[in-house]
């Protein structure tokens, strides 16, 4: 069973090197919409990570919700801009310098930190099964507030967008 | 109302679905070609072919060339016999039809003075190769003249009729004078049986 | 009867039994999942093939005709001979085509049609992969040949394929909202996304269907699937008359092949799970599970046909108003009545869940009554 174990910590790192160099290429390719596509394979590859930590539920959601829908949208949002792949765009500007030394600079902050802090595990997270039912009853009891927030929020937004993609005013 | 229409529409479609199971022979219209034939109507017109009575060697046709002269689209092709002397018989040594460029017109039979050339039932004409093939020639055309009695048997017996009157009998004797032309140019199309 | 039942599990059993004599046991492990792969990868195109036989079949029947009749008997070989035909017919690349994404699209869009069918059971332990979220996992995984039809209309560089593409999303997009929401009620009576448990929930005849919810839920997660899949009311997608074939125009032999086998395994799953998730899946008498299970789905897959063989295409915007307007409230309005079935005790909750159905059918029918298609007037007939 030791090789299967492995096997799965070998699905990670792959699905992990996959999801970082479709990130390279979401931001290097020319062509929009290839990297649209690339965008797609990264969140295909987040929810493979999720698979191999085991939380099936977020997996599915992330394909259901970001490649089903958000994605969809994306490509529909690109259809819509002209100069598609066009090669006279600059993908670049001058302050690449700039914001490299300073993203380092983040970057040095951020994985020191992660290094330096001493994670507290809680043994009954580890191994507690989180299913789509507890994570209801969390969303109906314990965080209804917030959850009932983000409802109205959202209602908000599509009431906004109806009115603004009204025709006939 | 709304829906409803959707519901007759879809009966009907399973009626038809379920009716060429039990009774397929109101549920299915379908001919199997190779093996069931449909009946061609008697007047049904497809491709000239020449008639002989008794032995293929007793041809109508004089190699008069009116039909080839009148075809649109020129496929017929006729050269008359001659004798030893280089004179012209009043016997066709080819005649050859392109069935490959002949449009079905029936002018052919039209014109033709004789009687010799009728349109045949004949439609299964399916080949490999589409030049010499198609190319017929004397001995491919010619078909008895019972074979035309059988194919269109309203046509024959009127021509017959006609022929008889003028006292034609076979080939040739009243060709010795001028064409008879005139007299038969009200043949077979015109026919409304 | 009890071998007939499990032969599947039985043989299963048996190999790796085998197997497991004189290999270590993650070999095991490993031989199990690739048994079950090569199961679901030789079902898929296998039933794909029958599928396309028997919709010529089906459709030939309607409008009176015999169908494919001619290669081997009742015509049982024409798929293969189809086969033959695709494969060794040329494969055209437009000059100007997107040459990476038009080659993927085909590949990419039967992934999803296949990974479907890991969730689905089959029989009585015959799910290939029993996931605790088996149900999302089947809408998600679905969502994605949308991508891929999207990039096989794109990479075309056709303007036709575009449009196809455009209307594919939008349809798609749409009709997964009251997919989702007629699939509600069932999660929400059973309390698990596992098919296994859904199917366990409906055994001995209390199937799903025979509920108010179920019924009109049924109704409205077919309609809904029968458009995901592109299928003939909702067919614009590849309308021959208006877009030639839509997403797959440019495509030819293989790939083109591809796309058709996509679909078609996508319009099986959907029968299937409609099957599982309100027709009680494999749970039926006498016969053998798996046998109930493939009754059932080739009774919705009839229908589909029998679709097909009936209606013609909409028209967008009825397409579109029909899913926002007729089965998205309606699918909503359902989960109430959902509520109320479980809430309520045994016998009353029939009466009052059956009530609360009709008048909501009701109250949806006169308000969408105003969109509804009109009976046309022509000026110069009649």
């Amino acid at each position: 069973m030791d090789v299967l174990h492995n096997l799965a910590r070998l699905g990670f790192f792959a699905a992990t090197l996959v999801t970082l160099a479709a990130a390279v290429m979401v931001v290097t390719l020319r062509n929009i919409f290839h990297c649209a596509l690339a965008l797609i394979l990264v969140l295909l590859g987040v929810a493979a990570t999720y698979i191999s930590l085991k939380a099936e539920f977020f997996a599915v959601i992330q394909i259901l919700l970001y490649v089903g829908a958000i994605m969809t949208l994306v490509i529909f949002a690109i259809m819509l801009t002209s100069r598609i792949g066009d090669k006279t765009v600059l993908q670049n500007n001058r302050q690449g310098l700039m914001s490299f030394s300073l993203l380092a600079l983040f970057n040095a902050f951020f994985i020191g930190s992660v290094i330096k802090t001493s994670w507290h595990l809680n043994p009954a997270a580890m191994t507690a099964n989180v299913d789509a039912g507890v994570l209801g009853a969390a969303f109906m009891n314990e965080y209804v507030f917030p959850f009932e927030i983000i409802s109205v929020v959202l209602i908000v937004a599509l009431v906004g967008a109806i009115i603004l993609g009204r025709s006939d005013q | 109302m709304f829906g409803f229409g959707v519901l007759k529409g879809m009966s009907v479609t399973l009626w038809n679905f379920i009716l060429s199971y039990v009774y397929p022979k109101k549920g299915i219209t379908t001919v199997q070609y190779p093996e069931q034939k449909k009946e061609v109507e008697e007047r049904f017109r497809n491709f000239p072919f020449l008639v002989y009575e008794g032995a293929p060697d007793n041809m109508r046709c004089v190699a008069c060339d009116i039909c080839s002269k009148e075809c649109p689209p020129k496929c017929i092709y006729i050269i008359p016999e001659k004798d030893a002397q280089g004179r012209v018989q009043k016997k066709p040594a080819t005649f050859d039809i392109d069935y490959a460029i002949c449009m079905n017109c029936g002018i052919c039979e039209e014109v033709c003075p004789f009687d010799a050339i009728f349109m045949d039932h004949e439609y299964e004409l399916a080949e490999y190769e589409r030049l010499s093939s198609l190319l017929y020639h004397k001995e491919d055309l010619l078909k008895p003249v019972e074979h035309f009695a059988k194919i269109r048997p309203t046509d024959y017996g009127r021509i017959e009729a006609t022929r008889a009157a003028k006292g034609v009998k076979g080939r040739a004797q009243p060709v010795a004078g001028a064409p008879p032309k005139p007299a038969e140019t009200q043949q077979s199309p015109p026919a409304t049986s | 009867m009890e071998t007939s039942e499990s032969i599947f599990v039985v043989i299963k059993k048996a190999i790796l039994g085998f197997f497991h004599g004189f290999l270590p046991d993650w070999t095991v492990v490993i031989i199990s999942i690739l048994i079950s792969v090569t199961a679901i990868v030789i079902f898929g195109p296998v039933t794909m093939m029958f599928l396309t036989w028997l919709e010529r079949k089906v459709v030939g029947r309607i409008q009176n005709r015999y169908g494919p009749n001619r290669a081997g008997i009742f015509g049982l070989l024409q798929p293969i001979a189809d086969g033959v035909k695709m494969l060794t017919k040329e494969d055209i690349v437009p000059r100007a085509a997107d040459k990476v994404t038009h080659f993927l699209a085909p590949v990419i869009v039967v992934i999803p049609a296949l990974l479907v069918f890991s969730v689905l059971p089959f029989g009585r332990g015959m799910a290939a992969v029993n996931l605790n979220v088996g149900l999302l996992f089947f809408l998600a995984v679905s969502t994605m040949s949308t991508i891929a039809i999207f990039m096989g209309s794109w990479g075309s560089r056709n303007k036709f394929s575009l449009l196809g593409g455009m209307r594919a999303v939008a349809q798609m997009v749409s009709y997964e909202i009251p997919m989702v929401m007629s699939v509600v009620p069932v999660i929400l009576v059973t309390g698990s996304l596992s098919m296994v448990s859904i199917v366990e929930a409906q055994l001995g005849g209390k199937w799903f269907v025979l509920t108010p919810w179920g019924f009109f839920g049924a109704i409205v997660f077919f309609l809904c699937g029968v458009a995901e899949v592109n299928r003939t009311p909702f067919d614009l997608p590849e309308g021959e008359s208006e877009i030639i074939a839509g997403f797959h125009t440019e495509y030819s032999g293989m790939k083109f092949a591809l796309f058709y086998m996509a679909e078609f395994m996508s319009a099986f799953a959907i029968a299937g799970l409609t099957a599982t998730l309100f027709f009680g899946g494999w749970d039926g008498p006498l016969l053998p599970s798996w046998l109930w299970f493939l009754v059932k789905s080739y009774a919705m897959i009839f229908i589909m046909i029998w679709f097909r063989g009936t209606l013609p295409r909409f028209r967008i915007d009825q397409l579109m108003g029909f899913a926002w307007k007729l089965l998205l409230p309606f699918a909503l309005l359902n989960i109430f009545v959902a509520a109320l079935w479980q809430m309520l005790p045994a016998p009353k909750n029939l009466i009052v869940s059956g009530i609360a159905e009709a008048v909501i059918l009701v109250i949806v029918f006169f308000a969408s009554r105003k969109d509804s298609p009109k009976k046309r007037t022509y000026v110069f007939a009649d």
